[in-house]
């Protein structure tokens, strides 16, 4: 097994006496888009700056790129933090050259990519604008431009589709998928369940500075809890499909149903019992989604901190 | 610490801070603004407007306006022309009715009036519209004194010339030191102090002040997160602090530059000047003093820098910085009052100390140099302090910054930070 992109061992991370990381494991393969949920105070963005080295760990260790010291890497490293700025009285291909020529670059090699890449995320005409004047969805692009822009070879994004329009969400997702293309691991901090369930090949679920659920998403949905049948039928009044064995509970509205499959049975039995009584329109088997899940790991406990503790 | 980190935060600073408006305006203005009062407002005063003044002489009793005419016609710039002279019974309002006319109505430009005095033999006024010239009343003044001294030395035998040189006797003061001996004193001290004060604590105001604000707008942004998990603290600091140390310095090498070409094309100029010959500017400003200007111009402006950017490290919002940039402003405040005391009193215990605290030696120090050469070692020592104030400074500024700049909504106490300072 290649070494992990990010590994934490044993993680702590406390700030005047609240625990915003307690004793986290974790570990990222590498090239993989890899998703790290979690509530808001829930550890994430203090879990991602201890990684990084803005923070120093109370306690356990980080492993970045196989590196105990993440100085030694941190231009291989990009970095799009949640909440972020830029320069406003820059000129937007300024700012990107600088931000890129600080992770490493020479300054031409700086200034060229940043062309490129404006050009790329379709500010080529703001080139010369100052940044402040930029919309926020704009300067988001700028930001994620300058997280890659030095082809770093893990890449950080924390929430980086929040106020994205659907069209910039597309083009950033296919930003992100790019990267990956190139080999680049992705870790991506969200809310968003869609985003994760498109893009991330693994997750991480935290609550409360610890990890509740970690794995490969297809892995942990269809290994957990109950499969679902739904079903679109022609009613013929044969009485609900929720007493049907095998079936836990469920609804039925008399057109349409859904089955919850006892943990036990077999979901295929379950849908010839279904073709066997109705006439059937349509029929899907479904894993539970991750935001089912997500609700259902960290429940309705609300969270007691919010997400930036320091 | 990466040299080429902190170089690339340099430059982006430098070229931040050379590009600003303030910055612009303040390099060139100074210069402006400085020729301008020490070479331009003497030729103001010297050439006012007009050439030729007509005046009337207007006596009442003193017996004395021809031989004031006489002196007056002696005047060059302005020529005055006596146009009038009159007896007049006393200098009362209707008497003086017709003369007040001709003043408003512009035939005169202004008229004097002679009364007699007991003692120095005449008081007299000057009546005009415009009354503003310092330079041309005094030559009237100096008319009217020498009028008096040739009717009181008549017939004595006294020559009138030796009495005239007596009275414009002048004590001169002479530095002694280990280099030499240096002409000019107070003045010349006091000049050279007050314009490094002046230059130092704008400078440092305007772009230390540029810089504590990017340091904040950094934080409060948090471009800095971005910016940390690329530089490492203490890289960022430094480099911010160099890129505005460069800033000061571009403005110091244009300021010197300016100053240079001033001696050497507008002094030979302003001596020509008729009352400014024996303004001597070689004197206050010898080749030794803009050296050690340079010198603590550019250390009092490092320390001082570094005191911005550690300041501004630890302030959330430009509201908070605004208030915790006095902190930083009044070691220069007290210096620049202490500079008064040491100005007077260049040889004191006080003032001995004083040059060598290292907040204070840049204006202090170059007082005493100024004032009363100090011995070698001394201003080395204090160089040598204040280079060390710098380098101790600097080394708590970075676990100050290591610590405070990722904080958001709240500052770190004073005994967050001496724990901080503690913990190494």
């Amino acid at each position: 097994m290649p070494t992990p992109a990010l590994r934490c061992q044993d993680l702590v991370k406390t700030f005047a006496g609240t625990t915003a990381v307690a004793g986290l494991n974790l570990s990222v393969p590498a090239g993989a888009i890899f998703g790290l949920l979690g509530p808001n105070g829930s550890g994430k963005t203090s879990t991602i700056r201890t990684s990084l080295g803005l923070y120093v760990p109370d306690g356990g260790h980080v492993e970045l790129l196989g590196s105990r010291d993440p100085l030694a890497v941190r231009h291989r490293v990009g970095y799009l933090p949640e909440e972020r700025g830029l320069y406003a009285k820059m000129k937007v291909a300024e700012q990107l050259t600088f931000l890129a020529a600080i992770r490493g670059l020479d300054q031409a090699e700086a200034a060229r990519r940043a062309h490129a890449w404006l050009d790329r995320v379709g500010l080529a005409a703001n080139a010369k604008s100052d940044t402040g004047d930029l919309s926020k969805g704009m300067q988001q692009k700028v930001q994620f431009a300058a997280a890659v822009i030095h082809e770093p070879d893990l890449i950080v994004l924390d929430e980086p589709f929040t106020g994205l329009d659907p069209i910039n969400t597309r083009l950033l997702k296919d930003l992100i998928l790019e990267q990956r293309e190139r080999g680049a691991t992705v870790v991506l901090s969200t809310h968003l369940m869609e985003q994760v369930e498109a893009l991330c090949e693994s997750i991480c679920l935290i609550h409360r500075g610890r990890p509740v659920l970690d794995g490969v998403v297809a892995d942990i949905r269809a290994g957990h809890g109950r499969n679902t049948v739904a079903v679109e039928y022609e009613g013929n009044g044969a009485g609900p499909l929720t007493d049907l064995p095998g079936v836990r509970r469920g609804e039925d509205t008399g057109q349409e149903a859904r089955l919850e499959v006892d943990a036990g049975a077999d979901a295929q039995a379950v849908i010839r019992a279904v073709v066997d009584r109705v006439t059937i329109r349509s029929v899907r088997l479904e894993h539970p989604s991750l935001e089912d899940i997500y609700l259902e790991r960290v429940g309705a406990s609300p969270s007691p901190a919010e997400e930036d503790a320091s | 610490m990466s040299p080429s980190q902190i170089a690339k935060v340099a430059r982006r600073e430098y070229l931040t801070r050379v590009r600003s408006k303030a910055f612009i305006l303040m390099t060139v203005m100074i210069p402006i603004l400085m020729g301008g009062y020490i070479f331009i407002m003497p030729l103001l005063f010297t050439s006012s407007g007009t050439d030729e003044l007509r005046i009337a002489v207007v006596d009442a009793g003193t017996g004395l306006a021809p031989a004031l005419a006489g002196q007056l016609a002696a005047i060059e710039q302005p020529r005055i022309d006596v146009a009038e002279q009159a007896v007049v019974p006393d200098d009362s309002e209707s008497v003086r009715r017709p003369y007040t006319e001709a003043v408003l109505d512009g035939s005169l430009d202004g008229y004097l009036v002679l009364t007699p005095d007991p003692v120095i033999g005449a008081g007299s006024r000057y009546y005009a519209r415009e009354t503003g010239n310092p330079v041309m009343l005094r030559d009237i003044e100096r008319a009217i004194e020498a009028t008096l001294l040739d009717r009181l030395v008549a017939g004595t035998g006294v020559d009138t010339e030796r009495v005239r040189a007596w009275q414009r006797f002048d004590l001169e003061a002479v530095t002694v030191s280990d280099e030499g001996e240096t002409e000019g004193g107070f003045e010349a001290a006091f000049f050279s102090t007050f314009a490094l004060a002046m230059l130092l604590y704008m400078a440092v105001l305007i772009n230390g002040q540029g810089m504590a604000m990017a340091i904040v707008e950094e934080k409060s942004s948090r471009l800095i997160e971005v910016i940390l998990g690329a530089v490492t603290a203490t890289e960022f600091m430094t480099g911010k602090i160099l890129g505005v140390l460069g800033s000061g310095l571009t403005q110091l090498g244009i300021w010197v530059g300016a100053l240079l070409l001033g001696v050497l094309y507008a002094a030979p100029m302003l001596a020509m000047g008729p009352d400014l010959a024996d303004f001597d500017l070689g004197a206050v400003l010898s080749v030794e003093l803009i050296l050690y200007f340079s010198i603590f111009f550019a250390l009092g402006y490092f320390l001082y820098s570094v005191f911005f950017a550690t300041i501004a490290a630890t302030c959330t919002s430009t509201e908070e910085l605004g208030q915790a940039m006095f902190a930083a402003v009044l070691p220069m405040v007290v210096a620049l009052m202490s500079s008064f005391y040491v100005i007077a009193n260049p040889g004191t215990v006080a003032t001995r100390v004083l040059s060598l605290l290292p907040p204070f030696t840049p204006l202090v120090m170059l007082a005493r140099v100024n004032v009363l050469t100090p011995p070698l070692w001394e201003i080395w020592l204090g160089i040598a302090l204040l280079a060390l104030g710098i380098v101790a400074s600097g080394w708590l500024a970075a676990k100050i910054f290591r610590y405070a700049l990722l904080m958001h909504g709240k500052r770190p106490t004073l005994p967050e930070l001496m724990s901080v300072i503690r913990a190494g």
